[in-house]
């Protein structure tokens, strides 16, 4: 039976994280700061990842971060909460 | 694993016996199921992924993965009959494509390029070369008659899993991907079209066809890299035992 092409998944999108958090400041390079609502690792630098609905996040807004599984101070935001 | 492949190859023997027309694609199946528990075995297909059945059976435009169901073979179809099973932990794969009473020769053509493809790919199966060697062999051998290889499915190592690390395309430039050692398993399994070689999958979630409905032909072996070359793991171990010790002193 062959089997689908392309890397098997290690990791990634299906295993990250998904923590709540509060944008609190705008960094260059698309790149915000988030703070957590979690007590370890306060807060992450997180990218955008996803659809137009993250355009212009600004600091105070609630979103939803996936953290990088490799490197604790980083993540993806995928949604507005 | 030997042992696992033989299996799968004896009841691929089995089944090609009982293609003939008239019969249904399930009754395919009911027999591949048989013939595997029978030899001791479990299928390794059936609950994979949330695939149904035994046996993936796959009629003429269909490349790979086709459901079991009630439709009837027909004289003139080829099919593709793509088996697995569990023993003692291993697990074996295999396929081939069959007729169905007097086929066309543009598919008889498609067969035998198809088969030949798949020898290529498992000749390049020795130590100093990589698996990038194999892609380039099946597709050259497939291209060289004017027929195109399927990107979208790849063969796969193969041993307490049913799709191990490393996956091995049937297209591509050699001398890339992973180097080929001694003890590495691999399931070798070049699927060729007639027309283009763009795929589809069907609603069904598992039935891939080519995307032009043109014919395609699949075989696939399980294949061990020794110090000396290939082994087809369904064939007894084809090199002296002599000088396998006197390779591994």
């Amino acid at each position: 039976m062959p089997e689908t092409a392309g890397r098997p998944r290690t990791g990634g999108a299906s295993a990250a994280l998904e923590v709540e958090g509060t944008v609190r400041e705008q960094l260059p390079n698309a790149l915000y700061r988030v703070e957590l609502a979690t007590e370890a690792r306060a807060s992450v630098t997180a990218h955008l990842g996803g659809g137009s609905a993250l355009l212009r996040l600004r600091p105070g807004d609630a979103v939803v971060v996936e953290l990088a599984p490799y490197d604790a101070g980083r993540g993806r935001i995928v949604r507005r909460r | 694993m030997a042992r696992a492949n033989r299996i799968v190859v004896d009841t691929l023997d089995a089944l090609e016996a009982a293609a003939v027309p008239g019969t249904t694609t399930r009754e395919m199946d009911r027999i591949a199921r048989e013939c595997i528990e029978k030899a001791g075995a479990r299928p390794a297909f059936l609950g994979y992924r949330g695939y149904p059945a035994t046996l993936c059976i796959s009629v003429n435009e269909e490349v790979v993965h086709g459901i079991p169901g009630s439709r009837k073979l027909r004289e003139g179809d080829i099919v593709g009959l793509d088996l697995g099973c569990i023993v003692d932990g291993f697990f074996g794969d295999a396929a081939r494509t069959v007729a169905v009473g007097r086929v066309s020769e543009e598919a008889l053509r498609l067969m035998k390029a198809t088969r030949e493809a798949l020898f290529a790919g498992i000749d390049a199966c020795r130590p100093t070369r990589r698996v990038g060697d194999i892609g380039h062999a099946v597709q050259t051998h497939a291209e060289s008659h004017g027929y195109s290889v399927v990107r979208e499915f790849v063969g796969h190592g193969i041993g307490t899993s049913l799709h191990e690390e490393p996956q091995v395309p049937n297209y591509g430039p050699p001398g890339r991907r992973e180097r080929l050692v001694p003890g590495m398993c691999l399931a070798i399994e070049p699927m060729v079209n007639v027309g283009r070689p763009e795929v589809e999958v069907l609603a069904d979630g598992w039935t891939a066809v080519t995307r032009d409905r043109s014919l395609s032909a699949h075989f696939e072996l399980s294949v061990a890299v020794t110090p000396f070359g290939p082994w087809i793991l369904s064939e007894p171990y084809p090199y002296a035992q002599g000088e396998a010790e006197a390779a591994h002193a």
